[in-house]
């Protein structure tokens, strides 16, 4: 055998910083969004949304919008040509409603024009006969109104029976004696709002007929496959012939694994024959998506006096709104990490989703996590301060180590170094605060220049939060790679990776190329092919921090089946010979929790988990209430670094909308309706309301997973919250045990 | 619609009403018009018509927020007004003009509820959720005015030429009665063309937001000292640009439940804002 040939691609290997493929054009804005797609001789679709959160629909007239200048198809219910409903894992949802609506914004029938504008005009010619219903907007009280969907969508799947009306799920987890007391027990009511995921690109897309009856959609979407296994089945036609293409997305965080305009675009392009593009405006993008849960919990933590926990006992509800999307998952999830990185032998964790007439929820960023977090760490507060004991010191004493029994009675047989991220992240120096006076820009209140430190405290707040990486419960999770081996013109040997790993401003792109450049040494270049459900089986989501672990271990094992094939032809491709290989990637088998006990019903329930610890520094104007965070540091669990710069980048961007869920954004209803439907109303965080990060990454190597590494997407969004806030806790001696926090409620110390 | 040009201002002036509005940078009327909120077959620019531009304290109203802001010869506390309204893009458009006429950003009234404010009996923010709502001049709508340059005007003394009329920029606003729910005097064709500003010896602007950047003021306060009397004015406690005749007048105001954080705030900013007016 002779030596291996030299490595031709030094740079862009697993491990290393590689600039993103998109920075430069997004910067630039030569990047093309989805909102940016055109096809020659178009249509512009437009979507009826119901104004009312739960009406009866008593007639729907098309007549007046039919003969408008530039129509050329107007679509109702009666018109989808296959099945009615779908939905991402139970289909309750109508591809346009029927016989009720029942939130607002709830798509009721379409148009197709030459202009958006003519669109837009039919659209308000469309006459819906509305019998408008009381809406069910309180999460407790909808457990005794009249069932929203009859019917039980969810029931039947294994779930725990919980006969109350409107239950999404309960999910109940009982560990060890949940009645165990302690010598201390401190407890909370705590509550989040609604968060959406405000990603700045609107739901947009382009669906386009090929001509053979079968349809291409381009779209900002976050699962290529099962977009097309859900759109499929409503148009009637064979999953083959609906082909998913990924456009540029602006941004997703979880509100892009419901489908949005894919099936209304394609339903247009079938009728007419022509491409098709829909784009939502701000206004709709708010109802177009499901966000973020919002959640009233009630802990009660028991521990022992040197503070060890004892007990903990949680009560979570969610409010689901109208539609099931992926509320049984988060529901689980909130109950499953009720308890944070700690080690914890009795629990009582009970977490329940409703239905109601509010915007639908599902997933964001942290799934579950985050709302426990928020309400889990104030409680490890409440005890640090009950014991006198410190709150980092609390937190050590308690923390989760491999060997241990989560609640859920899994053991922990892979890496979770919550002691290591919780000193590290103690080590990081703070920074000693900024003198004053100094320019009103650099404390509370910001631009508003309202002080030069006069009424501001210092509070310095510390938390730790975990969750778990890929999907899990037995979902039979998987992701396809497959790699084209060739010879260009030059002779050179080229890889040609194809993964529907949707690339969602995360960096997979990157990562699928680094891991190609890595295993095939032998090649002198590597291609991306575009992300598809054409050429190549599912990627699985873009969520659950999972796509960076599954999408490296797919291309990996499908760049080993090249190499060896390569090697069984001598090493060496004539010019026109390929080899072409797909390769199917599976994590670590799951199974369900008992549905009575909560408990593990194999090995594991969970893939593995992450976590990370943040401190945070926080200026309070506590005359206004005007907050400034000053510093953050964190250590976050990373596994392994495929691409540290954009590992950084998630843990900034994952800490920013932490900090907004904290400071500022939360979805207003009025009886269902969204009131701040806008970026001026629904405010987001600035340059300006964001710190500096310092972040350092502990690199602890997962054992299943490919070059031990995690998912690192959600655990800043899920432990960012609970710091902020904890650090103006520690300014002003609030309990602030409701998200955001306002200046309201900080005012007037 | 049609788009208009007129060519001079009592061209323009005259063509209001009817289905014709007046249009300067659009950042307000434009998505007003999207959501239906105003009703327009003809827009009638004012560029060409409407001064632009600072000249000795007189400031053409179709002069941008971003041109305002840099002005050396202009007062503090307007210059930090306008610096501190919005964002970068919209101060490139929006003109001081449009900013005084600016409809309020009551979401109630937004979303077109049947408030008081559009015709209606009763308002809805009242009862309903009003964080952002007034402290002052609240018992038949409670919104909260959203301009910060009309509050620095206010307190400066300003005085604004229409194509009818001179008048002090304290007469442009009104609170709405039974009979008529506007919140200005303006005629429906009149036109507002020059602001004079007074220059004050000394003059700030301090700005209390949800955000610490671009978003409209829970409570403002424009300070602006002449001689031995100071003048103060506040920014989102009340239907309309508020003259606090003193700090005291804080203690006569009349909150609702969930606006009782602005007196507080408001307290505070008027001291420090008096605080740091230099004395001599
Ligand atoms: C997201 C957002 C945030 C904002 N934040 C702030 C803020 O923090 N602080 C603040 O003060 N403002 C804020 N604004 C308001 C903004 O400053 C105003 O929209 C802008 O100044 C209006 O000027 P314009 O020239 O665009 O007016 P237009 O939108 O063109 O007109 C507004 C109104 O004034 C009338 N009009 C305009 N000029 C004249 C004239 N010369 N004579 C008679 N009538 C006239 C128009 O007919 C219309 O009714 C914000 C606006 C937005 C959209
Ligand atoms: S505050 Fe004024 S604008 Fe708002 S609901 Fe009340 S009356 Fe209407």
């Amino acid at each position: 055998m002779s030596a291996p040939p030299a490595r031709k691609l030094q740079l862009g290997r697993v491990g290393e910083t590689v600039q993103r493929v998109d920075a430069i054009p997004k910067v630039t804005g030569e990047f093309a969004f989805s909102s940016d797609l055109f096809a020659a001789g178009m249509l512009w679709g437009h979507t009826v949304r119901s104004p009312h959160a739960h009406a009866r629909i008593v007639s729907i007239d098309i007549s007046q919008a039919v003969p408008m200048p530039g129509v050329q198809a107007v679509l109702t219910h009666e018109d989808v040509p296959g099945a009615k409903h779908y939905g991402l894992e139970f289909p309750d949802q109508p591809v346009l409603a029927i016989d009720r609506v029942r939130y607002f914004g709830e798509p009721v029938a379409l148009v197709a024009a030459e202009h958006p504008e003519q669109a837009r005009r039919a659209a308000s010619r469309i006459a819906v006969e509305y019998e408008p219903l009381e809406p069910i907007v309180d999460a407790e009280r909808a457990l005794a109104q009249e069932e929203l969907h009859p019917n039980r969508p969810t029931s039947g799947h294994g779930y725990r029976e919980d006969p109350r009306p409107n239950v999404v799920r309960t999910m109940v987890v009982r560990h060890g004696d949940p009645d165990a007391e302690g010598d201390v027990s401190v407890s909370g009511v705590y509550e989040l709002g609604i968060q959406d995921q405000a990603f700045l690109g609107p739901e947009s897309g382009l669906a386009i007929p090929d001509g053979e009856g079968g349809i291409d959609i381009y779209v900002a979407t976050q699962w290529l496959h099962v977009d097309r296994d859900q759109v499929a089945p409503c148009l009637d036609l064979e999953p083959e012939r609906v082909r998913i293409h990924l456009a540029g997305v602006g941004g997703a965080f979880g509100g892009r694994e419901d489908l949005s305009m894919q099936i209304h675009g394609a339903m247009l392009a079938l009728r007419t024959n022509r491409p098709v593009k829909i784009v939502y405006n701000r206004q709709e993008s708010f109802v177009g998506h499901i966000h973020r849960h919002p959640a009233r919990i009630w802990a009660e933590h028991r521990a022992d006096r040197d503070g060890k926990l004892k007990c903990v006992r949680m009560r979570i509800l969610l409010d689901g709104g109208a539609y099931a999307s992926s509320s049984t998952a988060v529901t689980s999830n909130a109950a499953s990490f009720a308890c944070g990185p700690y080690a914890v032998e009795n629990a009582l964790l009970e977490s329940t989703c409703v239905y109601t007439n509010n915007p639908p929820c599902g997933a964001m960023r942290g799934f579950g996590a985050v709302q426990t977090c928020f309400a889990g760490e104030a409680q490890m507060d409440k005890l640090a301060a009950a014991l006198g004991v410190d709150p980092v010191e609390l937190r050590l004493r308690n923390a989760l180590a491999p060997g241990d029994t989560l609640p859920t009675g899994q053991k922990l047989t892979g890496s979770l170094p919550v002691a290591e991220v919780i000193r590290r992240c103690a080590a990081i120096p703070v920074p000693e605060p900024d003198g004053l006076p100094r320019d009103a820009i650099r404390l509370p209140g910001g631009s508003g220049n309202v002080t030069r430190g006069e009424g501001v405290r210092r509070g310095v707040g510390f938390a730790v939060g975990f969750k778990n990486i890929g999907y899990s419960e037995g979902f039979d999770d998987y992701t396809a790679a497959r790699v084209r081996l060739f010879t260009d013109r030059s002779g050179g040997l080229v890889a040609e990776v194809h993964c529907a790993a949707a690339e969602v401003g995360q960096g997979v792109s990157n990562v699928l190329v680094q891991v190609a450049r890595t295993e095939l040494d032998i090649v002198d270049d590597v291609l991306l092919a575009p992300h598809t459900t054409a050429t190549v089986d599912s990627a699985g989501s873009a969520s659950a921090s999972r796509m960076t672990w599954m999408s490296s271990g797919a291309v990996r094992l499908a760049c080993a089946a090249v190499r060896e094939e390569l090697d069984r032809r001598g090493g060496s491709l004539d010019p026109g010979e390929e080899i072409d290989i797909e390769r199917i990637y599976r994590h670590p088998r799951t199974t369900p929790l008992d549905p009575e006990t909560g408990q593990v019903t194999g090995e594991r329930a969970h893939v593995a988990f992450a976590c990370a610890a943040m401190r945070v520094v926080a200026e309070v104007d506590t005359e206004l209430g005007l907050v400034r965070v000053a510093w953050i540091g964190t250590a976050q669990d990373v596994g392994k670094a495929l691409n540290p710069q954009a590992v950084h980048g998630q843990i900034e961007g994952g800490t920013a909308q932490g900090v907004g869920l904290a400071l500022m954004e939360e979805i207003q209803t009025e009886d269902g309706l969204i009131t701040n439907a806008s970026f001026t109303d629904y405010l987001i965080p600035t340059a300006l309301d964001m710190p500096r990060v310092v972040a350092e990454l502990v690199e602890d190597a997962e054992p299943d997973a490919p070059y031990g590494v995690k998912g690192v997407g959600e655990p800043p969004t899920v432990v960012s919250t609970a710091a902020v806030v904890a650090a103006l806790r520690a300014a002003t001696g609030r309990e602030l045990a409701r998200v955001p926090v306002r200046p309201e409620h900080l005012a007037g110390l | 619609m049609k788009f208009v040009r007129p060519e001079s201002p009592e061209a323009a002036a005259s063509s209001l009403g009817n289905g014709s509005v007046a249009l300067a940078g659009g950042t307000d009327l434009v998505p007003m018009l999207r959501d239906g909120l105003v009703q327009a077959d003809e827009l009638v620019f004012l560029r060409d018509v409407v001064p632009r531009g600072v000249q000795s304290g007189r400031i053409g109203a179709g002069t941008t927020l971003a041109e305002l802001e840099v002005d050396p010869e202009l007062p503090q506390a307007l210059r930090e007004a306008c610096a501190a309204s919005a964002s970068p893009q919209l101060r490139s458009m929006g003109t001081i003009g449009g900013n005084l006429l600016q409809a309020t950003r009551c979401w109630y009234w937004r979303l077109r509820f049947p408030c008081y404010l559009h015709g209606g009996d009763r308002c809805h923010a009242r009862q309903g959720t009003h964080r952002e709502h007034a402290i002052f001049g609240n018992d038949r709508c409670a919104s909260a005015h959203p301009s910060d340059p009309a509050a620095a005007l206010l307190a400066l003394g300003a005085r604004l030429q229409t194509t009818r009329r001179e008048l002090p920029v304290a007469d442009l606003y009104r609170l709405p009665t039974e009979e008529n729910r506007n919140l200005t005097a303006l005629e429906r064709d009149e036109l507002i063309l020059e602001l004079d500003v007074p220059t004050p010896d000394a003059s700030v602007y301090l700005k209390a937001m949800d955000r610490r950047a671009w978003s409209f003021a829970l409570v403002g306060v424009a300070a602006a000292r002449f001689g031995a009397e100071t003048r103060l004015a506040l920014a989102g406690v009340a239907p309309v640009p508020w003259l606090l005749e003193n700090p005291s007048a804080l203690e006569q105001s009349t909150p609702l439940p969930g606006t009782a954080y602005k007196v507080e705030i408001a307290r505070a900013l008027v001291r420090r804002a008096l605080a740091s007016l230099p004395t001599t």
